[in-house]
């Protein structure tokens, strides 16, 4: 009888427990935002409105993934967004200018992002300085570099079908929706980032670095090799990113993934990731990453102008900032 | 005639031109209660961090069981069984009671994926509620239950808990009455009893000298940077100890002021 009772007692805290999650909060605001655009046009929820927002969503979305992992162990990255551009115009002139091997000029574009996130990583776990300072630097170096190996001009993309552009932005159909196939990779790419944050002896890792730097070295956690194979991670999703973009629309462009640092760390905040480190969701990731996007698009389609965009953009989401903060109070007043 | 445990031979350490070490010795005997105690920037932190690999030393030589060992990351001290609750606090608030108390030596399946490895929730949640139990804190926890939402002395008895747990030999605290409540205070000192009648041996870092009465067998008395004096508290007092702190002779400084 009392067993009974409390293991009832048990569900129903845990059915609480969830609809006072920040994942919950985002997820309810995803579908009033999306019933609200389809409401004024019905065309939003099209299926090739539809298509059209599956397509922008992984290349966003799989840099807000890492950024998740980053942000919960404490620190973050503003140089996604150039990194986005770099790799792409770096496979691109190796392949085109200079005539080597598709699959070399990957393998080196991988390469010069790994170097890019190691470098992020050393400096700030060794030298000791606010990942802020040291990735906005590297925002600045690497756009700089993309803008001057190119001279400024976008780059043709590889446009010939081979196995790397099926690999990454290839196209296929699914009843009336036309789909790429980043979103497998966007697909696979959560449930492995979801499985390290909330499954792996990695993810208890990250959380506790985030949490309490100190505490977890005291427990012999190797804290600064965690950060340093993060900035890694991130910058390889930001250049994977990148070339799924670049092949996507058949150009490299030195400018792509302009702003994307900022668009991403919002789809991760919007979520329900601590800023401060210590507390990550992926699920609430994705449903941030759905719900910027939908929103940019939306209001495009509810006829918002243009130039009138980031004011929309900006209001939702410090609205939603605000609802996680007051969640988070009241479950510390309970 | 009791086993020593720990030896630290001239240990030295400085931060810059900051000596914080200058050769600190001392001995710790198996299951017994050592207060090390001193002013503000005595070293007391510094000297621990070193025995924790916090800080690895400058100089000098650490003896375990009386064979010379290097201390030089936090995991080395773990695995020669010395665990240690610091100052600044010892548990990431964000993470549940049971995830802080194994962090570090999770219990996972299929261990051969490393750090990619799937946590063992069962074993987790299990054992943390066994030790919960253990450990008897009087109210009920949730081993699910993150640590932010524990007061200071729910949160000093986990870390300590966690310390027994895996059978350390030399538990190390570092003011672990800090802005603790008076209930609060008993429950950890009542602890540090228990941990010692399981045979572990505790360094117990205090400003409270009344602390030190209660439960120490010991006193090692630090002053800028070096050990100053060494007490068994049944042949001491209170007195003495606090003029050993400062470095003068209180009595005397009582004396003279009844002389003018
Ligand atoms: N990381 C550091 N860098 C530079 N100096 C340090 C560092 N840690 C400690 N010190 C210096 O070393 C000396 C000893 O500090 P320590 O923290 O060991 O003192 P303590 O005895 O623990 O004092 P308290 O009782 O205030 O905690 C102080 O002069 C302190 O300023
Ligand atoms: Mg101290």
């Amino acid at each position: 009888m009392t067993a009974v009772a409390e293991k009832l007692e048990m569900r129903s805290e845990r059915w609480r427990g969830l609809l006072a999650s920040p994942q919950f909060a985002s997820l309810a605001i995803l579908v009033i935002v999306l019933a609200a655009f389809s409401a004024v046009n019905p065309n939003f929820l099209s299926p090739l409105n539809i298509s059209n927002m599956m397509a922008f969503l992984p290349e966003l979305g799989i840099m807000a993934l890492a950024m998740t992992l980053l942000l919960t162990a404490g620190e973050f990255d503003l140089s996604v967004g150039a990194v986005f551009a770099l790799g792409p115009v770096i496979v691109m002139l190796l392949a085109q200018t200079a005539g080597i091997d598709i699959g070399v000029a990957l393998l080196i574009g991988l390469l010069v992002c790994i170097a890019i996130g190691a470098i992020n990583g050393l400096i700030v776990t060794k030298i000791g300085i606010s990942s802020f300072l040291v990735t906005l630097s590297m925002l600045l170096i690497v756009r700089g570099a993309a803008l001057y190996i190119t001279q400024g001009f976008p780059l043709k993309s590889w446009d010939q079908p081979g196995v790397f552009v099926t690999l990454l932005a290839g196209s296929f159909d699914l009843g009336p929706f036309k789909l790429y196939v980043s979103l497998w990779w966007f697909i696979a790419l959560t449930l492995l980032c979801a499985y390290i944050l909330n499954y792996a002896k990695l993810g208890n890792w990250i959380s506790a670095i985030g949490s309490n730097r100190n505490a977890a070295v005291a427990r012999g956690v190797p804290a600064d090799a965690v950060k340093i194979w993060l900035f890694i991670f991130t910058s390889v999703l930001a250049g994977l990113a990148g070339m799924i973009s670049a092949f996507r629309i058949s150009a490299a462009s030195p400018v792509a993934g302009t702003g994307y640092e900022l668009e991403v760390i919002a789809m991760v905040v919007v979520g329900g990731t601590a800023l401060t480190g210590g507390r990550g969701t992926i699920l609430g990731t994705v449903v941030g990453a759905f719900m910027l996007r939908a929103i940019r698009n939306g209001i495009v389609l509810i006829g918002v102008p243009g130039l009138a965009f980031n004011i929309f953009v900006g209001a939702i989401i410090l609205v939603m900032l605000v609802l996680h903060a007051l969640i988070q109070k009241r479950s510390a007043w309970r | 005639m009791t086993a020593e445990v720990l030896r630290l031979e001239r240990i030295r350490k400085s931060f810059g031109s900051v000596n914080a070490l200058k050769n600190a010795s001392m001995t710790l005997k198996e299951g017994e209660v050592v207060a090390l105690v001193g002013d503000n920037g005595a070293g007391k932190s510094t000297l621990i961090k070193a025995i924790s690999g916090v800080h690895p030393i400058d100089g000098g030589e650490i003896f375990m069981h009386g064979r010379k060992v290097a201390i030089t990351s936090a995991r080395d001290a773990i695995d020669l069984g010395i665990e240690t609750i610091h100052q600044d606090t010892s548990l990431a608030p964000d993470l549940s009671i049971a995830r802080n108390l194994f962090l570090g030596r999770e219990p996972v399946k299929l261990s051969f994926l490393g750090v990619l490895a799937p946590l063992d929730f069962t074993e987790l949640r299990s054992s943390a509620s066994a030790l919960l139990k253990r450990v008897g804190i009087s109210k009920k926890l949730d081993a699910d239950a993150t640590v932010n939402t524990l007061s200071g002395g729910e949160r000093q008895s986990i870390a300590i808990s966690r310390a027994m747990q895996f059978a350390a030999k030399v538990i190390i605290l570092d003011e672990p009455t800090n802005n603790l409540g008076v209930e609060e205070t008993h429950g950890v000192l009542r602890f540090v009893k228990e941990v010692r009648a399981a045979g572990h041996t505790v360094l117990f870092i205090t400003h409270n000298i009344h602390h030190v009465f209660e439960v120490a067998d010991r006193i090692i008395v630090m002053r800028r940077g070096e050990i100053v004096a060494e007490r068994t508290v049944a042949d001491t007092d209170l007195l003495t100890v606090e003029s050993l702190i400062m470095g003068a002779d209180m009595s005397k400084l009582l004396r003279d002021k009844q002389v003018h």
